[in-house]
């Protein structure tokens, strides 16, 4: 027993000379840093994407790779995971190879566009680090994304570890672009377990013998052949339709056959072999537990200890999950008389997830089959899923065993009731409204103008209004989105309901069970806030005309978001805006994607560096100018827009009770602040006043209004003699200063005329009486 | 490469390091279990506890080393650890930072050489117990803590090569900033040798249980959907932890009241009072800081006009000394 069990658990060093055929390192790398290096390897010519945690690093990491000239894929940033999924569709109609990387929301945002994708047959990869679908927001890992992906037509292969992350992006290659089957691939590991665990891992060095054997990317059709035009995606009802998808079902059913050839080939090129169905121990497994990805391996373990003390145990898992395995799990259970399947994921009234529900089916096929089915539901939301856990799976299973009875075939493991005797923390009672609304701002309609005089309460009365958001949430030290708040929430009179679409200030104020909202709080993921508060202000509205709500508390709707989502939610909060919606629209923007660790967004300057946009020796930050998100809103022809810097509170809050007024009295306002980060500008938190001064001096961050359609700049440094060149800016931040050295000339130059450009088309629509 | 061996080759050896954000114990972590798996000829596995990407919350780094020809299977957290290190010694305070610490481990932990935690006696009694004062070190070299922390527990598990960490180190930092090498360096080297091993202090009996954070509510007592009909509920939480060594104090004679801290004061941890002598305009006055709430980013100091607030080093017990709570008796309910 004891050699056997040597046996089992030990692998080969891997300073030995390794099985296959091509020269290796090894490295230690994460989950993701191996999707990232697999995709330098193979050299894709495109990527799309959108940052969502856990995914983010495989593009932060190309960013990387790519500043230091390692790799010249080009690397586009969607607008949202939607439009990820267009530009990979878009680029892989031109034959070339493309990759994506999303999780959880990503891919269900993306997910529309999956199907078009597979039934048009035009082949991709796309790593999917797992992670739980909202709501409430859960960032950590389960399976509940990629169980919406089973009935998209994609291809599934799911990687347990780093190395078998590296290793089936390879394999994905030559799988998806098979002549038999021409389908997209979807790479599937667990977020955070895998996606950011570190592990050796062992890497092709030989790029020729990679090439070798990836072949050329060959397709069948191109868009990108003008010679030979052709015509991607008809109108095609039935009778053809159900013809269509007998094809994807033929080209799923042709992937079973070459899935296994690819994975051979892979074997003897690296030595390392990847069965379809991973059966640990499974050949006299009285009971056994079938879980997919890190779980599995975590019951090898147990398997382990189990069969020492004399237990048949065993572990099934598998390495592809689109085609599903039906005959290998048919087989490999033949004999085992219990078995635990554990969902990471439910299928809510199913009385099991997809995994346990085709592992049944798949058996029941076998009119000779008696094993025992017991359905777990484990690990969502990132629970972890350790030896214990594993152990009492295979403990169940005995139970069964010993009884010959199945007392509760699905149920939820690790759950808990709560204790009705528990007392919690209630926080703080509600805002009475006449206590904020103490008239701090005055506001009055000039009929001269047309515009809104504001007249404010000094400073120091204000202090003492109560904030609308507790004391105790987690911002970062010096987190300029607080103090944006605070401001505009010190002037706006009467109740109000706020929206957080996702990002800093939502993920900081609301973590469970805990909230520093004072006023009822709202979060919905970015791509959609601004329809969704309209939604509510309208059934607002609707309530008191049918009188079924009192119309004494005259409530102003706000919605609040980071520059990221109003990059990914531009179409719902333009939506919105063309709609004319009574509510006011706050952006704090603070240059970035700061909540899942600064990458780049629209509003993110020319040659700034962020997570998505490094500087290195063969790229300078980002490179396009910074989203003029304003001018956009100006367009929509709403009622007021503003721009404001935290720096300027009494200008800020001017502006917003003018925001109030008008969301109140006509429709929609929108303002744009710019907001300090001192964790991703790198500067010392305190940094705050200096540099939000010069940004404005230096005309990067113009402070105006637009109201009623008039442009009004309401701080000119150049009035005040105060103009700065971009460089004083840019000299005050880690992740700028790489511009002010030299070689870097151009790059600044640009800045500066973009800049220049902007303001003075700004100062002539301040001047002119129509504009 | 190096060979080295584990003290039981047939067991993992794991590391848990207790830290803030920002202090740098992810990169600790992943600088030492790099080596390892790459210069030391052992298998290993690193990762961190995470949330969302800010600085200044609880962070754990774990480092799970085995024998070079044992496979790692397990990505589950590090519950009951051979080597504890904790980055700030506020965590101590915290019963689950030194949870599930082996009675043979080693438990070294940051701190000024002034007194004992009393918090140390829940250590286990047959372990090592170690001290260094990581956070001077640091400031002294122009390093950062987790230098001097490596080297301390290099010094602490000998079979880590140390040259091989400290190269490792080196080559981490070289390219973003090549005059910390030599920083670096020399704190690495005061941390294995400045320590100082406390004798006598643990009490514990056996190895420490683990502890699994558990949730207050269950799906029996929470309120359907998630959400929290409990506004306002953040107060109960201390922020002090955020905190990385200065306060902002606190002088009434020189404010003159004007509220400009309270506009860029991202914690809403100033304290204000209504005051109404006999016809006069009421005046709203600044009282002072509760520091439970107050994460030390020194905007009200940068932002002050009349120096009525200033940056001071933070010493045991003065935050709780100088503390004006916003909620005095503690707020409805809270517990």
């Amino acid at each position: 027993m004891a050699t056997e069990l040597h046996a089992v658990i030990r692998e080969p060093n891997p300073d030995e000379p390794a099985a296959g055929s091509v020269r290796q390192s090894t490295d230690f790398l994460s989950g993701n840093e191996a999707a990232a290096r697999a995709a330098r390897d193979i050299g894709f010519h495109v990527m799309g994407y959108f940052p969502i945690t856990p995914s983010t690093e495989v593009a932060e990491t190309l960013s990387k790779m790519q500043a230091a000239g390692e790799h010249d894929i080009v690397m586009i940033p969607a607008d949202g995971e939607h439009g990820a999924a267009g530009i990979c569709y878009g680029a892989a109609l031109g034959g070339g190879r493309v990759l994506n990387a999303t999780s959880s929301q990503g891919l269900l945002y993306a997910l529309e566009q999956l199907p078009v994708q597979s039934s048009t047959r035009v082949p991709m990869v796309l790593n999917v680090a797992t992670r739980a679908v909202s709501g409430p927001l859960d960032i950590r890992c389960d399976h509940s994304d990629i169980y919406f992906a089973l009935n998209t037509g994609w291809i599934i292969l799911l990687a347990r570890e780093p190395q078998a992350v590296y290793d089936l992006n390879l394999a994905a290659i030559r799988i998806g672009e098979h002549a038999d089957v021409r389908l997209p691939v979807l790479v599937a590991y667990d977020g955070f377990f895998t996606s950011h665990q570190k592990r050796r891992i062992r890497c092709i060095e030989d790029r020729e013998a990679l090439q070798a054997f990836l072949g050329e990317p060959k397709t069948p059709y191109t868009a990108l052949d003008p010679e030979h035009p052709v015509t991607f995606g008809p109108y095609m009802n039935d009778p053809d339709l159900i013809n269509n998808k007998k094809q994807h079902s033929l080209a799923m059913e042709a992937a079973r056959r070459v899935i296994p050839e690819v994975f051979a080939e892979l074997a003897e090129l690296t030595g390392r072999s990847y069965p379809v169905l991973d059966e640990y121990r499974m050949d006299d497994a009285e009971v056994a537990v079938v879980l997919l990805n890190s779980a599995a391996e975590t019951a090898k373990e147990v398997a382990d200890k189990l069969r020492r003390d004399g237990t048949l145990a065993g572990v099934l898992s598998l390495n592809v999950l689109r085609p599903f395995p039906a005959d290998g799990i048919r087989q490999a259970l033949k004999d085992v008389k219990a078995v635990v399947v554990g969902d990471r994921a439910d299928s809510y009234g199913a009385d099991g997830g997809n995994l346990s529900l085709e592992v049944r089916a798949a058996i029941q096929l076998d009119p000779d089959n008696h094993t025992r089915v017991l359905t777990r539901i484990y690990g969502l939301g990132g629970k972890d899923f350790d030896d214990g856990d594993a152990e009492e799976f295979f403990n169940e299973a005995l139970e069964v065993v010993k009884t010959g009875r199945v007392e509760t075939p699905f149920a939820y493991h690790g759950i808990y009731a709560g204790d009705p005797h528990e007392t919690f923390a209630q926080g703080l009672p509600a805002i009475d409204s006449a206590e904020v609304s103490r008239g701090m701002a005055t506001v009055t309609e000039d009929p001269e103008t047309g515009r809104l005089n504001v007249e404010l309460k000094p400073l120091w009365a204000m202090a003492e209004v109560p904030g609308r958001i507790a004391p105790g949430h987690g911002a970062c030290p010096g987190c300029g989105a607080f103090p944006v708040l605070h401001q505009v929430f010190s002037v706006l009179e009467g109740d109000i309901v706020v929206l957080f679409q996702t990002g800093c200030a939502m993920v900081v104020t609301t973590g469970y069970p805990k909230t520093a909202h004072r006023v009822t709080y709202i979060h919905n993921l970015f791509q959609n806030g601004a329809a969704t508060l309209s939604g509510l202000v309208e059934m607002y509205h609707e309530l008191i005309r049918r009188g079924e709500l009192p119309d004494s508390r005259d409530i102003t709707f706000v919605m609040v978001t980071g520059d990221g989502g109003m990059d990914i939610g531009m179409g719902a909060a333009l939506g919105a805006a063309h709609r004319n919606h009574h509510m006011m629209i706050l952006e704090y923007d603070n240059e970035g994607y700061m909540n899942t660790g600064a990458q780049l967004s629209y509003s993110t300057p020319l040659g700034h560096r962020t997570s998505t946009s490094e500087v290195g020796t063969a790229r300078r930050g980002k490179a396009t100018h910074h989203k003029d998100t304003a001018q956009i809103f100006a367009a929509a022809h709403i009622p007021y827009v503003f721009t404001a810097s935290e720096g300027y509170p009494e200008d800020l809050m001017r502006k917003a009770a003018k925001a109030q007024w008008y969301a109140k009295h006509e429709g929609m306002s929108y303002g744009k602040i710019l907001s300090f980060c001192p964790l991703n500008w790198t500067t010392t938190d305190d940094a705050a006043e200096s540099v939000l001064q010069v940004a404005v001096d230096a005309c990067f961050f113009p402070i105006y209004e637009v109201e009623r359609g008039k442009t009004n700049i309401t701080y000119d440094p150049e009035l005040l003699d105060r103009r700065r060149p971009v460089t004083d800016w840019l000299g005050q931040m880690g992740k700028t200063k790489h511009l002010i050295k030299k070689g870097n000339e151009e790059r600044v130059a640009a800045i500066e005329a973009e800049v220049e450009r902007r303001w003075r088309r700004l100062k002539a629509m301040h001047e002119h009486p129509e504009l | 490469m190096n060979k080295c061996v584990l003290p039981d080759p047939e067991k993992f050896f794991e590391i848990r390091f207790e830290s803030i954000g920002g202090l740098g114990a992810h990169a600790a972590g992943q600088i030492l279990a790099r080596a390892a798996v790459l210069d030391m000829d052992l298998n290993g596995s690193h990762f961190s506890s995470y949330g969302s990407e800010k600085k200044g919350s609880v962070v754990r780094s774990y480092v799970r080393l085995g024998a070079s020809d044992r496979p790692i299977r397990t990505s589950a957290p590090i519950d009951s650890p051979d080597v504890i290190v904790v980055f700030h010694s506020a965590l101590l305070e915290q019963d689950i930072t030194i949870a599930g610490l082996k009675q043979s481990g080693v438990l070294i932990f940051n701190a000024a050489a002034d007194g004992v935690p009393d918090t140390l006696a829940r250590a286990p009694a047959a372990s090592r117990v170690i001290r260094i004062d990581a956070t001077n070190i640091a400031i002294e070299e122009l390093s950062r803590p987790n230098a001097v922390l490596l080297g301390t527990l290099t010094a602490a598990a000998p079979f880590l090569d140390a040259d091989i960490v400290l190269r490792a180190l080196t080559e981490k930092f070289k390219q973003r900033n090549p005059q910390a090498a030599a920083a670096n360096e020399r704190a690495f080297k005061r941390g294995a040798s400045e320590f100082e091993e406390l004798h006598g202090v643990g009490q514990a009996e056996g190895d420490l249980p683990i502890i699994r954070p558990s949730p207050v509510l269950g799906y029996e007592t929470a309120p359907i959907g998630g959400v929290i009909p409990y506004p306002g509920n953040t107060i109960s939480n201390d922020l002090s932890m955020s905190r990385t060594g200065w306060m902002p104090l606190f002088d009434e004679e020189k404010c003159i009241h004007c509220g400009l801290c309270a506009t860029v004061c991202p914690d809403f941890c100033l304290v204000w009072t209504h005051e109404q002598s006999n016809g006069d305009v009421p005046k709203v006055r600044l009282k002072g800081v509760d520091y439970q709430y107050c994460k030390g980013c020194m905007r009200c100091i940068e932002t002050c006009p009349t120096e009525a607030l200033t940056r001071v080093t933070e010493t045991p017990g003065l935050a709780d000394r100088l503390r004006v709570p916003l909620y005095a008796g503690g707020a409805p309910g809270e517990n």
